[in-house]
């Protein structure tokens, strides 16, 4: 099994590269500055994984794949099942019975609305502006992509992350979740197997 | 409004070129349409790729005819199912993914292929890695 690990980071190496560095890893940990991998799985959320076999097919889309219970009062789970899981696949392949059934993984598969294309469109065209000198013009497009696809933390986060979020977007990550009063921060973990 | 400078920002990389933005459109040249994502116009339609559209009988999207004949971007990019975001005052379109090209892709279960560097620099892509079991983790720093 090789691990890719993906960084969707606007500021690209400048603001990812410490943390690999520091990880010192031995698998391919790639940049992408303009969320490329983001838009093609329609993530909304990190850390996400997605389980590719043998043959390039998904056999797990998109989940929640935190590596250990830091945030498990976010999470709600307990991640070492799931890195279980993980090494049952590792070692068991296709007969892992965490690599779920052709129709299960359609049922997930967090297929894109028209809206979310153009949420991507715009974030696009923000982090332009932003990477370009226009950190003003950028924030009400930041705005129209968290509004266009309100259940992407990643839109939020990063534009929150670019710039002050409290003098630009009048909120910050603890209001948030604070304002979720109980609803999920991400969409729970259904390992099944 | 004159000629300018434009900067495209596709799916996976940004390109400029030179186009006339008038109301909400962009229009191009056949030679920086080509540019703007590949489009290429021939008799049977616009082609990228094996893919050819037929321009419909009298799309807004395009005018003039023979050599002066120009292509909006934006109308032909709707025309698509692709979504389009612009800033005319920074002469930067970003012109994105259909959701239904996305969704299709989704659904064949293959996984979308992609190209991305390392902090050295050096491109990995997915596919390469076809006969092992891939665990794709995507986090952020942010």
């Amino acid at each position: 099994m090789t691990v890719i690990t993906v960084a969707l980071d606007s500021a690209g190496a400048v603001a990812a590269g410490e943390f690999i560095r520091a990880a010192k890893p031995t698998h391919p940990s790639l940049i992408d500055a303009h969320y490329e991998v983001a838009r093609a799985y329609n993530m909304v959320n990190v850390p996400t994984a997605v389980w590719i076999d043998e043959e390039g097919r998904i056999v797990r889309p998109n989940e929640m794949a935190f590596a250990d219970n830091r945030w498990i009062e976010y999470t709600k789970f307990d991640m070492t099942r799931y890195l279980a899981a993980i090494r049952d696949w590792a070692e068991r392949g296709s007969k892992s019975a965490y690599v779920l059934e052709a129709k299960e993984r359609r049922k997930r598969l967090p297929l894109p609305t028209a809206e979310h294309a153009m949420a991507a469109a715009t974030f696009r065209l923000a982090e332009h502006l932003h990477e370009t000198g226009h950190a003003d013009a950028a924030v009400p497009l930041f705005k129209r992509a968290q509004a266009l696809q309100p259940e992407s933390w990643c839109f939020k986060r990063q534009a929150w992350a670019l710039t002050d979020a409290e003098r630009y977007y009048g909120t910050n990550f603890q209001k948030e979740v604070a304002a979720l009063a109980g609803r999920p921060y991400y969409t729970p973990l259904d390992l099944g197997g | 409004m004159g000629a300018l400078t434009a900067v495209i920002l596709l799916p996976d990389r940004a390109v400029t070129v030179t186009g006339e933005a008038e109301a909400d459109a962009l229009w191009l040249a056949p030679a920086e349409l080509a540019k703007a994502g590949g489009w290429e116009l021939k008799p049977e339609g616009l082609c990228r790729g094996s893919l050819c559209v037929p321009v419909p009988q009298g799309a807004s999207w395009v005018r003039g005819r023979g050599g002066d004949v120009r292509v909006d971007l934006v109308g032909l990019s709707r025309h698509m199912g692709q979504p389009v975001a612009a800033s005319l005052e920074h002469a930067a379109w970003s012109v994105g993914l259909a959701a239904e090209d996305v969704a299709d892709r989704l659904r064949s279960l293959d996984a979308p292929d992609f190209s991305l560097p390392d902090l050295d620099g050096r491109t990995h892509t997915l596919s390469s890695f076809r006969s092992r079991k891939v665990f794709l983790l995507a986090w952020a720093s942010w």
